[in-house]
Formats: C-alpha cells, sequence, structure tokens
C-alpha cells in the first residue's frame, strides 16, 4: 500500500514516468481496437519494429554527425523524427500496396517486419558510440523520460484520445461496411488515412517512450480481452482503455515493489488480465447452458 | 429523361480496376417500381447495383438522374460484414443515419428514434440490444434492411438480400420488402438468385445474361416458357 501512495505522490521521483505509461496504457487500446477490428494485428507487431529502425537510424545519423535541431535535447528529437518518417512512409506504401490489390497482405506486412527488424539491428551495429543508449531505447526505458518528452506524450496522447473518441462513428461505419458508407457519400479512402495517421502517431510516439514490446503489447492485449465481455463500440473502446490503465497501473507497482523491467511486467499484467476475463467468460457461458 | 426517372445508364460499361464485367448497359429505373435482377454468377448482378449507388464508378456512358443523385438505402450481401465487430443490432441500424451527419457531429436524438422506427417497421425493434454478429440470417437481414431505412432511402437496393436462408425465412424477407414497397410507393431494386420469391412481388426484370441485359415486365420475363430460355441462355 505505501508503495502505491508513494507513486502517487506529487514528490514521486518517476512520476513523469508513471503518468506517461498510465496515459499510453489507457490511450494505446483506443487505436488498437481498430487493429483488432479491421484485423491488422499483424501491422501492430510490424510498425512498432518499423519505428524502432527510424530510431536507430535517426541515432546513426546524428552519430555520423548529421543534425536537425539546434538544441540540447537534439538526438530525441531527431530520434522522433525518425520514428515518424519511417511508420509514415511504411503506412503510406503499404496503403496503397493494399488498394491496388497487389499480393497477400500479411506477405506484405511480414516482409516489412523482418525488413525493420534486420535494419534495427544494422544501424545499432553500425553505430559505434551511443549503442547503449540506443539499447535502451529501443527496450523502452520509460524510466528515463525528460521533462520535454513527457509533456509531448501528454499532448500528442491527450489528441489522439480526443480523436478516437469523436471520431468512433466514422472510423467504425468506414471500417464495418465501406460499400455503405459510399453510397452514403462518405470519403471512405480519407477516413482510412485519418486512422492510419492516427494509429502511426500512437506507434510513433510509443515506441520513443515505452519501447515496442509494450506499445504493441498496450495496442491489441486490452481491445482482445474487452472484446470478450462488451457489447456496443462504446463499452469496448471504454472497456479496452480501462484495461490497458489497470495494466500501466497494477505493472508499474509490481516493477516498483519488486524491481522487474517495466514493460515486460506491463504485458504480463496484460497477459493474466486477458487469461482471467477469457476463463470468466468460459466459465459463465458453461454455467448457462447448463 | 423524365421526372419519373430515378436512375438511367446509357451505353454504360461496368466493372472493376478498369475492366468491364458488363458493357453497353441501358437501363432506366423508373420511381416507384421493383424491379428484380436475376442472372448466373459472376454475370454482373453485383457490380452493375454497385455502379447504380455510386460503390463502383461507371467506367464507359452514362449514368444520370433528371434532378440530383438519388438516396440510397443499400443493403449488402450479409455475408462481407465481418462478425468480429461487437456491434448491436441498433448500432448497425443507426450508421443508416450517418448519411445526414457532418463530420465531429454527435448522434442527435431524433436520428436514434428514427433509427428505432426502422427496427420497428422490419419487426426488428427486439433485437435491439443483441449483437448483430449473435443474431441468425433472417435477423441479421432485417436489420441491414432497418438500417437501409433509417438513411429515408429514395430506393432501397438489396444484394442478394434471401441467400443462404431457409424458405420460411425468405417469404418472410421477401414479404416485407413488397410491403414497404406497396406501403410507401419505395422504389425497390433487388438482386436475387431466388427466381420463384420476385413472381407476384416484383414489377420489373433485368435478366443478365450471355445476350446481355434483357429487360422486361415481371409477369412476361418470368414465365415458364421465358425463365426456360433465359436459363439456356446462361441466365442462372
Amino acid at each position: 500500500m505505501d508503495t502505491l501512495l508513494e507513486m502517487f505522490s506529487p514528490e514521486f521521483l518517476l512520476r513523469h514516468a508513471f503518468y506517461a505509461s498510465l496515459v499510453i496504457g489507457c490511450v494505446a487500446p483506443l487505436v488498437g481496437v481498430y487493429l483488432i477490428l479491421r484485423r491488422l494485428v499483424f501491422l501492430g507487431v510490424a510498425l512498432p519494429q518499423i519505428s524502432a529502425a527510424g530510431i536507430a537510424f535517426a541515432y546513426l545519423l546524428h552519430t555520423v554527425g548529421v543534425h536537425l535541431y539546434p538544441h540540447q535535447e537534439e538526438e530525441q528529437f531527431m530520434a522522433l523524427t525518425g520514428s515518424v518518417l519511417f511508420v509514415g512512409v511504411a503506412l503510406i506504401t503499404l496503403a496503397t500496396l493494399e488498394r491496388r490489390g497487389r499480393g497477400l497482405v500479411e506477405g506484405r506486412v511480414g516482409v516489412a517486419y523482418a525488413a525493420a527488424a534486420a535494419a534495427s539491428i544494422l544501424f545499432v551495429s553500425a553505430n559505434p558510440y551511443g549503442e547503449s543508449t540506443l539499447l535502451s531505447l529501443l527496450r523502452g526505458e520509460v524510466l528515463g523520460l525528460s521533462l520535454s518528452q513527457f509533456w509531448a506524450t501528454i499532448v500528442v496522447y491527450g489528441g489522439i484520445a480526443l480523436c478516437m473518441l469523436v471520431l468512433q462513428k466514422e472510423f467504425t461505419f468506414v471500417s464495418f461496411d465501406r460499400e455503405m458508407a459510399m453510397t452514403l457519400g462518405k470519403n471512405v479512402a480519407a477516413w482510412d488515412l485519418g486512422l492510419y495517421l492516427l494509429i502511426g502517431l500512437a506507434i510513433a510516439f510509443g515506441v520513443m517512450t515505452v519501447g515496442p514490446l509494450l506499445i504493441f503489447g498496450f495496442l491489441v492485449i486490452p481491445p482482445l480481452a474487452a472484446r470478450q465481455i462488451t457489447r456496443g463500440m462504446w463499452p469496448f473502446s471504454i472497456a479496452a482503455s480501462f484495461i490497458g490503465g489497470a495494466s500501466a497501473l497494477i505493472g508499474f507497482y509490481l516493477s516498483l515493489r519488486w524491481d522487474l523491467p517495466l514493460g515486460p511486467t506491463d504485458v504480463a499484467v496484460a497477459c493474466v488480465i486477458l487469461a482471467l476475463v477469457a476463463g470468466a467468460k468460459t466459465i459463465r457461458d458453461l454455467l448457462r447452458r447448463a | 429523361m423524365n421526372q419519373s426517372t430515378l436512375i438511367r445508364l446509357s451505353e454504360a460499361s461496368v466493372g472493376y480496376n478498369g475492366t468491364p464485367v458488363l458493357a453497353g448497359v441501358d437501363l432506366e429505373i423508373t420511381r416507384g417500381s421493383f424491379v428484380g435482377v436475376l442472372g448466373a454468377n459472376g454475370s454482373g448482378k453485383s457490380t452493375l447495383l454497385k455502379t447504380i449507388v455510386g460503390i463502383l464508378p461507371v467506367l464507359k456512358g452514362r449514368l444520370e438522374s433528371p434532378v440530383r443523385r438519388p438516396r440510397f438505402g443499400y443493403v449488402p450481401q450479409r455475408d462481407t460484414l465481418d462478425a468480429v465487430y461487437p456491434l448491436t443490432a441498433f448500432e448497425v441500424a443507426l450508421m443508416g443515419t450517418y448519411g445526414r451527419l457532418g463530420s465531429l457531429s454527435f448522434v442527435r436524438k431524433e436520428m436514434r428514434e428514427r433509427t428505432l422506427e426502422a427496427l420497428a417497421e422490419v419487426r426488428a425493434e427486439g433485437l435491439a440490444n443483441r449483437l448483430f454478429a449473435e443474431l441468425s440470417g433472417g435477423e441479421r437481414q432485417r436489420v441491414l434492411i432497418a438500417r437501409a431505412l433509417a438513411a429515408e432511402p429514395e430506393c432501397l437496393v438489396l444484394d442478394e438480400p434471401v441467400a443462404g436462408i431457409d424458405q420460411a425465412t425468405v417469404e418472410v424477407i421477401m414479404d416485407l420488402t413488397s410491403s414497404l414497397h406497396e406501403r410507401g410507393g419505395l422504389t425497390v431494386l433487388m438482386v436475387n438468385h431466388h427466381i420463384l420469391s420476385l413472381r407476384g412481388r416484383a414489377e420489373e426484370i433485368v435478366w443478365i445474361s450471355e445476350r446481355g441485359l434483357v429487360c422486361g415486365p415481371a409477369d412476361l420475363m418470368l414465365s415458364k416458357e421465358k425463365i426456360e430460355e433465359m436459363l439456356l441462355a446462361g441466365g442462372g
């Protein structure tokens, strides 16, 4: 209990890391809901890896003397630029190929994942200096979050949450039945683009803050758990967000209490919640049949 | 084109990705009519429907309306909708009203009321809070028709609404569509594999065969001799 109270104390040393992971835990599932519904879970694996490759590339550029920003935290901002650019280019390329209907979607996403994973390792190994810093960033060391990164995360994720909630009916409509949406005059391509941009932004920023493993966990596991116990889009989204937030809170507590790595602890907690929900649903269904 | 014309295709080519499935199509849909579209699998029935409602562009020729593009209430093939969505029947039906909503607008009370009315019109008000994915084929079809009605359409367009449904439910869906047509004077355009279920309900038939589009009054087009002739001509 003391640990929990300490976490919410204004003097808590890791409060920025705690609140940032809580916000990402609540908001990422709102985006992840559409990865599940559109059956794009593979994309949820590939994009964080592509983002990580972008970060590694930006660090490599920085090490060899390319400087884009003239201030103290240039490294971080270059990494963010790399993350956003790589994710943006990947999303536009994958969406264009999908519209043209060429090849298998899963094949393209699989190749993108493999290429990004290989590129990340090659960029890191080619970087003679910042390897340890970079590796910790790719693992998602949210505990070392700077104040500017914290506020950037709050603003970006706050904006994403607002968009996901206000535009939920449009995103759901064009995802569920794009043909009906077209007959009612909706610009389906523009809504798709908007949704992909939000997904890309959430992943690019999330990977910078909590790493690829945790962002993928938050995108996919809470919506999968929420889908089993809800009916209706609002309850589904809210429950997914709640489960993500609860995973972040419990994970942070366990990590602090027993000195565990934060990212894997959060993902493990989310998996336990998923297993509990699935178990409870199975028992309820069995009881109903009996 | 006179005012009774709802929509007209002239010398039109329809198809996907620039490849025509049907060419030289001349077809006029009259306001207040019930038109059945028949044809073999892959003959282009759904492609024709999707072009009329604006999902696919006309590849060649013209698609015209006398005043403005009519409001369509589109009922897609049931199996094209993914059961992974945890949407209630009410939420699905409510989507029909979204055409009247601008972006960033919230659903208004009257739109919810209109949706409930539409569900009641198809006798599906009791399904409102159930998951769409858990409904039977016939129940889902009624909800999709309610969604199309919630759009307050001038023309109800149904793509294979009774495919994969038992005979008793086929009759229920067909009677329901007929009564919507007769009571409200609603124009109905329906692709249907059940040739006989259109008898006594449709007024005009468009039959797509290897000879192209053959149109005529339902009495004539659904006579035994004509059905045999069209089936022999590759129309089913």
